[in-house]
Parts: structure tokens; sequence; C-alpha cells
């Protein structure tokens, strides 16, 4: 960890470089500094033309905060009550059964046979396909039976000898990661038409906690199986070999040795999985229309609502942003300790 | 060492069963709604029409002009944020002075809500009462049309892109400068290399691995860009800055048209597959030279 690459510098070069990270940070920051003041503004602040320094430039009011809180541009405080919930369940399930799969495939040897896997989709799909089609079954009843059966033949034909390849552990978690490529909107729209469906059977997922955190679970385990593998297999084995002379249980090795010390591990990648949840767009977007809406749908609609009361938008944005700023905060502590080092290795 | 143990078992199924049943189900699904003709509004019988909604989406001038425009802000957005992202780096690593203080600033604007940034965007790109306004009034460039216009707008979406994500490939970037051994660094510096040999000769091959991995992640999220064009834009003016998802989002949300949209969902994620797997197959020769 020294200065490479720049030591051989010239104080008068180095000078140089520092003015043009300098620059870049005040790109960076003067967005940040213009939301926060423009959130204090009144609307002749805002009208007269572009001001800067509070009290100097304006007189700063906390007006927009009262408006956002009384809830005259939608249900601000409802909104953001249902962001923390969706956002701290769905990352802490996520963070637990991510790091449960993580270790599994640290520590564990699997083995899926290729022609299993293939079984299992093409069951799936031909199941699904043969029971909407063919014994009267809707779209989503055909989905959700063809699903175990398809799931359950693939599981047995996994212990048969099938001919083809097998797929290791590095495979299995190629597959979790690569649902990362997948463009959301292939997903967003058909579970929108599928939670639908399965609305009308009875059982309601659209705009409900349930539809929702599954749907941010499911999308952020590849990032949390991916980041909670490289701090699993930092672990020096040693200390787990000696607990299982002792015959103690692998599944209380995993809870009482591996977490704890992991735990720095799992605190960033929880974090991470919140402030993915907290800013998703997409899902939200389909998935839910009143009840469960989350801030991010509610600080775009800002936008079209009343044209530019810019105070307004600010406060809107900031009540979005902050508690990312004071994540953003300790995360950057966590970093310093060389923590996301190991990650991307 | 790997154990063997049937609770492996018990580890790894939640894992693999929500994300089989979330990806699974609406892949099967819209799959199969692809072959159709499937309207909601107005309300059409689903009617096979096998390759029919392909062939009516490759003829649309509009699908095309959304994939030109999302490979646009894709590639000239992730270039220079690689550009930017790994100077801001090599400048944060050689302890420049006040980085400490650049590192929590740095890393702010990757953790907010795109829809919000994308708020505060239109407000400095207000071409009368913005700040970029009065900033460029000074050079005599008063009002520039900067979300009106279509080239502009394209220009805006990008730069806002930049700004957001850079700091992910600065901190990325940051973390793979900190492995690099410093011996041959050291050596370099007995032969007399200048800064810019060693940036060419050492830096830049030993961190191709993390870059090209960087840039893949990159390139394929910037591929679903949606929420920052939503805000600012909405896809205008006309269809000038609309991208795949919004083009995708307009069809089956506004229109309803089922069968279409899960037929383009599809044709996306065929291109997002041949962008990846060509990504990774013209630099899979550089990155066995370089270890």
């Amino acid at each position: 960890m020294s200065g490479q690459g720049l030591t051989g510098l010239s104080s008068w070069s180095r000078r140089f470089v520092a003015a043009g990270v300098l620059v870049w940070c005040v790109i960076t920051a003067f967005p940040l500094y213009w939301v926060l003041v423009t959130a204090f503004k009144t609307p002749p602040g805002v009208v007269g033309g572009p001001t800067y320094i509070p009290f100097v430039d304006f007189t700063p009011t906390l007006q927009p905060f009262i408006d956002l809180y009384q809830g005259i541009r939608g249900e601000f405080f409802r909104t953001f009550l249902n962001s923390t919930i969706v956002g701290l369940s769905a990352a802490a399930i996520a963070t637990a059964i991510g790091a449960m799969a993580a270790y599994a495939l640290v520590r564990f040897e699997f083995k899926v046979r290729f022609g299993a896997g293939l079984i299992f989709f093409l069951l799936a799909l031909g199941g699904y396909l043969l029971f909407s089609n063919n014994l009267g079954f809707t779209r989503a009843q055909a989905l959700l039976l063809a699903f175990p059966i398809a799931l359950v033949v693939a599981i047995i034909a996994n212990r048969l000898p099938l001919p083809g390849p097998i797929l290791g552990n590095e495979d299995i978690l190629f597959w979790f990661v690569s649902q990362r490529m997948f463009p959301p909107i292939v997903t967003a729209f058909a579970l929108y038409l599928l939670y639908s469906e399965i609305g009308r059977l009875g059982f309601q997922l659209i705009d409900s906690f349930v539809g929702l955190t599954l749907c941010y679970v499911a999308f952020s385990l590849p990032i949390v199986v991916w980041l909670m593998r490289d701090f699993f297999e930092a672990i020096p084995i040693e200390v787990e070999e000696a607990a299982m002379v002792d015959n103690v249980p692998s599944w209380r090795i995993f809870l009482g040795i591996v977490v704890p010390m992991s735990m720095n591990g799992l605190l960033a990648t929880f974090m991470i999985t919140l402030a993915f949840v907290w800013n998703e767009f997409l899902f939200a977007l389909f998935l839910t229309n009143s009840k469960w809406q989350t801030l991010p749908i509610l600080v775009a609609g800002q936008n079209s609502q009343r044209g530019d009361e810019w105070w307004a938008i600010s406060a809107a944005a900031l009540v979005a942003i902050i508690p990312m700023m004071i994540m953003a905060g300790l995360l950057s502590r966590m970093m310093r300790s060389g923590l996301l080092l190991g990650a991307i290795k | 060492m790997m154990r063997n143990d049937p609770i492996k078992h018990v580890f790894i199924w939640p894992a693999v069963l929500v994300v089989l049943a979330i990806s699974i189900f609406p892949l099967i699904y819209s799959f199969t709604t692809s072959f159709l003709s499937y309207r909601l509004i107005p309300p059409i019988p689903p009617r096979v029409v096998w390759f029919g909604n392909y062939v009516t989406l490759l003829q649309e001038p509009r699908f095309w002009n959304a994939i030109l425009t999302t490979t646009l802000i894709a590639f000239i957005a992730v270039g220079l944020q690689y550009v930017i992202g790994f100077g801001v780096a090599l400048a944060l690593n050689a302890r420049v002075p006040g980085e400490r203080l650049f590192r929590v600033a740095l890393l702010l604007p990757m953790l907010l809500a795109p829809v919000a940034v994308a708020l505060v965007a239109r407000m400095i790109f207000n071409p009368t009462m913005g700040p970029l306004n009065q900033f460029l009034s000074m050079f005599g460039l008063a009002n520039l049309p900067f979300l009106t216009n279509g080239h502009w707008a394209l220009g805006c979406i990008i730069a806002v892109e930049i700004w957001q994500w850079t700091p992910f490939v600065i901190l990325m970037m940051l973390a793979g400068l900190q492995t690099l051994p410093e011996d041959v660094y050291e050596a370099a510096e007995l032969e007399n290399a200048s800064a810019w040999q060693q940036f060419w000769g050492i830096t830049f091959p030993m961190m191709l691995p993390i870059s090209a991995t960087v840039v893949f992640i990159r390139l394929i999220e910037s591929y679903k860009i949606m929420d920052t064009v939503f805000v600012m834009t909405g896809g205008g003016p006309g269809v000038d800055t609309e991208t795949l998802t919004l083009f995708a989002y307009q069809e089956g949300f506004k229109k309803f048209n089922l069968g279409y949209t899960s037929a383009l969902s599809f044709l996306f994620l065929i291109a997002i597959t041949i962008i990846g797997v060509t990504y990774l197959a013209l630099l899979r020769p550089h990155l066995e030279k370089s270890r």
C-alpha cells in the first residue's frame, strides 16, 4: 500500500494531479450542495435565478419540509416507512440466506448434473404448456404446478448416472451471479403479470409487502452470494477444522464461529443490499401502485405533479438521499480498514 | 478442503429456491407469451403468431432507435467513467494531499437513488433558472436547450451517468491498485523508468483483469438504464432519448401489448448476452497474457 506510479513525479505535477482530483470533487459535491440549499429556499428564492449561499443570497425556511410531512405532495411519511420496512427486511433476508448459500459453496462440495438442470427447465416449460393449454388450468396455476414437479423430478434425476458434464461449485456460483446480468425489465414485466394472475387466485402479491420483498430478495441474492463468498474464503479453515475434531455440528460452526468472524463483511453486504433496495425503481414501478409504494416512485412523481416547485422537489430528493449519505459515511469507514479489498479478487 | 455433510442442502436451498422461482417463472412466462398476439387493452384473446412479434419488432424503427440510444449512452458513459475513474484512483493511491476527505465525498453518488439524482440534474440543467445556465452565461452561452434538444439531452443523460457511476470505478480501481506488488516498481525505479513508462509498462497491464471486470459490470448495468431517463426526459424530445427498458415499459405498461413486450424483452436479453459474450471473447487473450 504505497503511493505507486506517482511517487516519481515532481512536486509540480503532484500539485497538478491534486488540482485535477479537486476539480472532480467539486463536480461531485456541487449538485449535492445545490439540492441541500434549494430545499431550504422560499419560492422567490428560486424563481429569481440561481442563489447559492443561505442568509446572504436568500432567507432559508423549513416550509418545504413541513409541507412534506403534512403530506401536501403525497404521503411522504408513509412512503418513507414503506421504503424502510421493505429495505430492511429484504436486505436482512437476502444477507441471511445469501450468506448461508455462499458458505455452503465455499466449504461443501456440490455436484449438479447438467442433464438434471436441462430436465428441470424442459419439464417446467413443457409442464406449463401442457397444464395451461390442454388441461384447462389458468396460466398462473399451470406455472405453480409445473415448478414443483419439475424440481422434484430434477432432484431425483440428479442421482441417476446421466450422460453429460457435471457442474461443480464454481458453476453454481456463476449461475447465481449471471442472474444479475438479466435485464430487469424481462423479469419485472413478467412478474407483474404473474403476480396479478396469482392475485386472481386469491393471494394478493401486487402492491403487497410479501410480493415486493420476495422480488428484492431474489434480485439481491446474486450480489450477496458473490460478496460473501470472498469473505468466507478469507477465513482460515484451521479454526473450523479444530471445531470439527470436537464433533461440533456444521450449523453451530457456521453460527458460532464463521458468522462472528465475518461480521464486518456481513454488515457491509447488508448495507450494500439495503442501498440497492432503497434506490430501486423499476420493480417498485411495476409491482406497487398505492399502499406499498416506495420512495423512488414518489420522488420520480414529484417532477410532473406541479412543475418547477424546486424547493419541494429538493426536499423530496433530500429525504430519499440522506439515509444513503449516512450509509456512505459508515461504508467509507469500513473501506479504510481494507474491507473491500478482498471483495474484488 | 471440502466437507461433505447433508446439512449443506439446508444451507444452499433457500437461496436457490428463491432465485429459481423468481427467475425461471418469468422466463418461461414471457418466453411463451412472446409467440402470442396478446393484448389486455383492448382485450384480445391470445393467438399464436410464432415469430410474428419478433418480425414486427425488427422492422420497427423505434426499436432500432432505442438500441442505438442505449448503446450510445452505455459506451460513451462507461468509457469516460473508466478514464476518469482510473485517473482519480491513481491520484488517490499516490496519496495526493487531502486524500482522506476525498474518499467519503467520492463514494457518495453511487449510493444515491438515480431518480433523486435525475431530479437534481433537471434543476441544474434548467435552461433559464439553473446554475449551469448562469455559469455558461458568463461565457456568452445563455439558455442552451439542455433537455429539449435531442443531442443535448443525450449528452446530459450521459453526464449524469458519469457523475453517478464514476465513484464505482474509482472504488474498484483503488482496491485493485492497492493489491499491486511494490517490488516491481522499485525495480522500474532503478532502471530510471519514467512515471509514464511505469504506468503503461506495469500498472496498466497488471490492472487489466480488474479493469475488464469493472467495465463489464458497468456496461451491463448501463444497458438497463431507465430511471435516470424516465425522470430527466421521459424519453423525449420525441423518442430521441428513449432507451430499451423505457421502450419496453411504454409498450407493456401503457399499451398492455403483452406478446410484443415479451418479444422485446427477449430480444433485449439476447442483445445483452451477445454483448457480454463478445466482450469476454475479445478480452480473453489479453487477460491470459497478463497473468
